[in-house]
């Protein structure tokens, strides 16, 4: 259920409110828009039957939600989210500036790692990529380089200002990759593992969630409820194709989930190309694509050298293709009513961590 | 000149940490003694025929803090929840004493 607020309602108010919904032992969430402000409330509300929420002051509404998702309900904001990734200003996903996440598959050692980032940053990407462990179909396949991967992405960190987005697969890994990223991805393997979102939920890191290879936009939006619902509301969706009878792409790009997501949630969403066409050529269509269809921004992979890559080598671009793509996506995003970060721009590289009193 | 900087730095940091510590330790015996009243909240419950749950207590002690906090000029909505820890943490102490003076009246 959630309840919106008259303007300018007074925090004697709202407090008023919320005692009123937490007395009937629910819990309330507080969303606060430039127009207005909602309170969400979670929990059994057949228990409000009798509070009268309607009459109380400050009250404008009453609307029940009738999805079986809550947070997620686009209702539940007065706003869109704008995940924000990385220290100081970091980088903003979901607001009108595109988000681009770009880098190698996986991170198979320094070199290959730097000159990825470095030529991912000056073509225009706010976020780096990169897979340090890795969840592959075969168990003989490579399957990352674990810690010593997050070590070095931690350093190109340092030494380009892009934040990191890498993916978690195991409860057990949540912490050591927390302390190295600043984005945890949970897969599309394991978007429906409920332990792990639950893990990522309690860690106050942003989370990109990729669609599962056959989850339902549903089943995603209930994926993300999980992680919210531990109190991490900083979460990205992201639609990387879904498994279809068409052989020709590796997977089928879900064009149409993207209005349906961005209609139904107000959280981010992004497209990842590479593995819905499992093609490099295709990478510039679908992105062209997903942008128009009103993503907020893009994951795509690239590669120094793509024929030596030990994973994905197929879909990966090399940097001249991905510097293509990227400009030839401004057209795309500016008729979108969108902007791009400006290419070949030096980022002052950011200063050591703040030292806040929290940090230990 | 800058190593020294650095040195110095650490040394304030190392300094403050110390001093986080032990208010982590006061917080913490703060919290042992709210838990210990809990406990006898427990009880005087059992005796009274009463639930350990109380929403409309609950919904007070936090619109309390929260009006408290905003007055002392701190985020208003984080202390909310944290205090939604607390009593969650309070609670299962009432639950615990509770079982105990009902197993020893046996």
């Amino acid at each position: 259920m959630i309840i919106v607020t008259r303007p300018h309602i007074t925090d004697a108010e709202l407090d008023a409110i919320r005692e009123a919904v937490e007395r009937a032992g629910l819990q309330t969430h507080l969303s606060r828009g430039e127009h207005r402000t909602i309170v969400g409330c979670i929990g059994d509300e057949r228990m409000l039957a009798e509070v009268g929420l309607a009459t109380l002051a400050g009250v404008e509404s009453v609307i029940p939600v009738l999805k079986p998702y809550r947070q997620v309900a686009r209702e539940f904001r007065a706003d869109p989210t704008i995940v924000v990734v990385g220290e100081g200003a970091g980088a903003a996903i979901g607001g009108n500036e595109l988000a681009v996440i770009a880098g190698p598959c996986s991170v198979e050692g320094r070199e290959m790692l730097f000159s990825a980032a470095a030529s991912v940053r000056a073509a225009g990407a706010t976020l780096l990529r990169g897979g340090a462990y890795k969840p592959r179909s075969s168990p003989y396949a490579f399957r990352g380089l674990g810690e010593e991967a997050l070590a070095l992405l931690a350093e190109v960190r340092a030494e380009t200002g892009l934040p990191i987005v890498t993916e978690v697969m195991d409860t057990r890994q949540v912490d050591v990759v927390a302390e190295h990223a600043d984005m945890l991805q949970i897969g599309a393997r394991n978007m429906q593992n409920f332990a792990l979102l639950s893990a990522v939920g309690d860690v106050r890191r942003p989370v990109l969630l990729k669609r599962g290879l056959s989850g339902t936009i549903e089943e995603l939006l209930l994926a993300a409820e999980y992680i919210l619902a531990r109190g991490n509301d900083q979460v990205v969706l992201c639609e990387r194709g879904i498994r279809t009878f068409e052989t020709a792409t590796r997977n089928t790009l879900d064009v149409g989930a993207i209005p349906v997501l961005k209609r139904e949630t107000h959280l981010p969403v992004i497209v990842d190309p590479s593995h819905a066409g499992g093609k490099a050529w295709l990478v510039a269509p679908l992105s062209f694509a997903a942008i128009a269809a009103g993503a907020d921004g893009l994951m795509i992979e690239v590669h120094p050298t793509p024929s030596t890559a030990r994973s994905d080598a197929e879909q990966s671009l090399t940097p001249d293709e991905f510097t293509n793509v990227m400009t030839r996506l401004r057209a795309f995003a500016a008729a979108a009513g969108r902007t791009m970060a400006p290419h070949n721009v030096l980022h002052v590289n950011r200063p050591p961590d703040a030292v806040g009193a929290g940090a230990s | 000149m800058n190593q020294q900087r650095d040195a110095k730095g650490a040394a304030a940091i190392e300094a403050l940490r110390t001093r986080i510590e032990k208010t982590d330790d006061a917080l913490l015996a703060l919290l042992q003694r709210r838990m210990t009243l809990a406990r006898g909240i427990g009880r005087a419950k059992l005796v009274a025929g009463l639930p350990v749950l109380d929403p409309a207590r609950e919904a007070r002690v936090v619109r309390r803090v929260a009006t408290r906090a905003r007055e002392l000029g701190m985020p208003a909505e984080e202390v909310r929840s944290l205090f939604w820890s607390v009593i969650a943490l309070c609670r299962s102490e009432q639950i615990h004493a509770r079982m105990s003076a009902a197993r020893a009246a046996k």
